[in-house]
């Protein structure tokens, strides 16, 4: 196996969830496109339903990004799994319209979901009972839906490990500058928790890229330092550097730009209360057929049940079953005692 | 006590909606897509006519993706997966095994397994010509997982060494040069795995099929996850007890892929012995063989080993030295005894890492490895892979009982 940059290449983030940019709002609009032609049978013709467009779908997925970070927050989910869900919420929403699956739903599943992905003990229970209002089969109904979403990639890279080692090549290489290192790796970090997530970064950048497109916001000497010029010398290994490095630079500086439109200060600031019409608006052009997610979840299964009775095709769990669940339960409750506060923060 | 800042729905408005699921959408057709990526839906054609329901851009990627693959006869069923043959409709000669896994009720309480995510998520990851390949996964109409793996058909590495007791077929005649090419592929894919910072947790002979050219290939990820960050827990009750490492036994909640290692030093003792090297009947009599054949965990060859939560240890060997590993695995010739030692070594800072095992001078020595093509196979393994990967993936059995009790006997002794 050759190069980062190629095993890079064979991953699920690459292969299956980087696009262009133009690509990535193509795949919205029809997504949006699709939703709108489905729904609008279902909904009074007069007056002509008023449908989210497919930016006004972006901003509410934004807003939901934020709802789901606050809530990963307060159930002391660590960060990089509350960066997961998300990563997975928005990919959710690439071939799914807000309009068809509320995201104050499936932000929940999310959460959930990431917690399972990334080895997390979060017993669904124990969620549900923290999250007001939400049963476990709410957040349950969602799961598959979102599964089929993510095209069944789970792995999400993050740009956190790749800020480490920066740092740690930092510390090797200024010795003598730790304290502007530290507040950078703070400041870094904070960008990383929050405006990768809220923008669509994760699609066309690689790991390595956003962590220096965040870190050369908080301090770009640092980022010279970690990806320094050519010097002087005309050969032509010098050239192929410095063309490389100016791809490299020009990709830090356009992912750079994409993240200072959602800095962390966002967080706090501002989302709540402009949302409110925009919200109001996608109420009122959701799918009736699947506002409520655990009934129509239920119907489809059923409908798949009757299926299978016909293929009259059931017999096996019953023959292998005992054993097989039995031994499994026990499985679980080892897990369950082997950690019983989970994994440390 | 707080409140989850979770939002909850705004108030529905009173809009009156007409009938709610209607049967009859219209309908979008979806389109191929050539290489798994995601071709926007431009064309959103009407199709009359009364074809399915109208879908979802997910739905329809999820179609196109199902289409792509022909379900054939099945090759075994199982509690958690049903597995049939099939293959590419555009190729028919592209065989693949189709796993459809089952949501069994009682387990589906938490959702999708961990098992099921986790195969998937590193299967997805991993391409490697020693690792199974996961061609593709889909759903299928009754909301089940289906993963369309590479076909393996001629068997495993377990039927190889002891043959198929059911099925009366011996197991085949091998020597030094097929172990090596074997153990070579496994190290590979061990390497590999940890190379992206995956641990494979579950290797095991009949974890490792046959491809229809000779190549072994490493499969089953269900116990598999990512290295840990440094200061995370992991459970220690992983790898099947006879492939099980001593830090394991003992409790260690921080490892590393020194496990995987050790699992492949005793698969490398079981094909030259033909029987498996330390087959402890429970964790108890596991950690006495492990101490019987290899040695004794202490302080002195192990700093820090009796801090571990269940460590105890029935007696003190000595660490067994090379001329017992040359004496007894005689055909691995010295280099290779050299190699099958330090995959073996009790202390995981000090065992031998897969990258490390790969510079080994036992590749180099004589034999030369023999090529895939050549080595030695079994017919017929279609109902094998069947049954491989009808198991549940990743299923360590037993319980903590046994660890307590071991405590206490050797605890008194």
């Amino acid at each position: 196996m050759a190069t980062e940059d190629a095993r890079y290449r064979s991953s699920s983030q690459y292969r299956v969830w980087s696009y262009s940019p133009a690509r990535l709002q193509e795949l919205r609009a029809s997504t949006n496109a699709l939703a709108k032609q489905q729904i609008a049978p279902h909904l009074p013709a007069d007056p002509a339903p008023d449908f989210v467009t497919a930016e006004e779908e972006l901003r509410l997925v934004q807003w939901a990004t934020v709802e789901l970070l606050r809530a990963g927050e307060f159930l002391g989910i660590p960060t990089e799994i509350r960066a997961t869900a998300a990563i997975f919420f928005r990919r959710f929403y690439v071939t799914n319209s807000v309009m068809t699956y509320a995201p104050t739903e499936l932000l929940k599943t999310s959460l959930f979901f990431a917690c399972k992905a990334e080895n997390h003990h979060m017993s669904l229970g124990e969620l549900s009972s923290k999250l007001q209002g939400t049963t476990a089969e709410q957040i349950l109904a969602g799961e598959f839906l979102l599964c089929q979403g993510m095209r069944f990639c789970f792995d999400v890279h993050h740009p956190f490990r790749a800020l480490e080692g920066a740092i740690l090549e930092l510390r090797r290489q200024a010795p003598h500058e730790e304290e502007r290192i530290r507040q950078a790796h703070v400041r870094t970090r904070e960008i990383l928790k929050f405006s990768p997530l809220m923008t669509d970064v994760y699609f066309h950048y690689t790991p390595s890229q956003i962590m220096m497109a965040a870190l050369q916001m908080v301090d770009a000497g640092f980022v010279d330092m970690l990806i320094p010029g050519s010097g002087s010398g005309d050969d032509t290994a010098t050239a192929a550097y410095t063309q490389m490095r100016d791809r490299i630079m020009g990709a830090i500086a356009n992912c750079r730009t994409m993240l200072e439109e959602e800095p962390p200060s966002r967080l706090t600031e501002f989302w709540i209360t402009p949302m409110k019409p925009l919200r109001r608006k996608l109420q009122k052009c959701r799918d009736p057929a699947r506002l409520d997610l655990v009934a129509y979840q239920r119907s489809k299964r059923e409908e798949a049940l009757n299926k299978e009775k016909k293929d009259a095709n059931i017999a096996d769990d019953d023959v292998f079953g005992g054993g097989g669940s039995a031994r499994d339960t026990k499985r679980r409750k080892v897990d369950a005692v082997e950690d019983p506060f989970g994994p440390a923060l | 006590m707080a409140v989850s800042p979770v939002v909850t729905e705004l108030s529905r408005p009173a809009t009156e909606l007409r009938a709610a699921a209607s049967p009859l959408r219209s309908l979008a057709s979806g389109q191929a897509s050539s290489n798994g990526t995601p071709k926007p839906v431009g064309a959103l054609r009407k199709n009359m006519g009364g074809n399915p329901p109208s879908l979802d851009l997910a739905e329809q990627m999820n179609e196109d993706e199902k289409r792509k693959w022909v379900k054939g006869k099945k090759l075994g069923e199982g509690t958690y997966a049903v597995v049939f043959l099939g293959h590419l409709r555009d190729d028919p000669s592209t065989l693949v095994a189709i796993k459809k896994m089952k949501k069994v009720s009682k387990d589906y309480e938490e959702g999708m397994s961990h098992d099921a995510i986790r195969e998937v998520k590193h299967l997805q990851e991993l391409q490697h010509d020693n690792i199974i390949a996961l061609r593709s996964v889909f759903s299928s109409k009754d909301q089940n997982l289906n993963l369309v793996l590479e076909f393996l058909p001629l068997g495993d590495l377990e039927i190889l060494i002891k043959g198929d007791q059911q099925r009366k077929i011996p197991g085949v005649r091998y020597g030094a040069a097929d172990i090596k090419a074997w153990m070579g592929m496994l190290t590979r894919a061990v390497w590999f795995c940890h190379e992206n910072f995956v641990l494979h947790r579950d290797i095991k002979p009949n974890n490792l099929l046959i491809a229809a050219n000779g190549e072994l290939k490493l499969a089953d990820f269900g116990l598999a996850r990512g290295f840990a960050d440094p200061y995370q827990y992991m459970t220690a009750n992983v790898i099947t007890r006879w492939y099980r490492p001593p830090e394991l036994l003992f409790g260690a909640k921080h490892y590393s892929g020194a496990v995987d290692i050790w699992s492949v030093g005793t698969i490398f003792a079981e094909i030259v012995l033909r029987n498996a090297y330390l087959p402890g009947g429970t964790e108890l009599e596991q950690v006495k063989l492990i101490c019987e054949a290899i040695g004794t965990p202490t302080e002195d060859n192990w700093p820090g080993v009796t801090k571990l939560r269940d460590y105890a240890v029935p007696s003190t060997n000595p660490v067994r030295g090379k001329a017992y590993y040359e004496r007894t695995f005689e055909i691995l010739g010295p280099e290779g005894a050299d190699l099958l030692m330090r995959t073996l070594t009790l202390n995981p800072n000090r065992r031998i890492t897969a990258k490390e095992m790969l510079q080994h001078s036992y590749w180099l020595a004589q034999p030369q490895p023999t090529r895939k093509e050549d080595l030695p196979r079994k017919a017929g393994g279609e109902e094998t892979m069947g049954a491989d990967l009808k198991r549940r993936p990743g299923v360590v059995e037993e319980d903590r009982g046994s660890r307590i009790a071991r405590k206490l006997d050797f605890g008194a002794g």
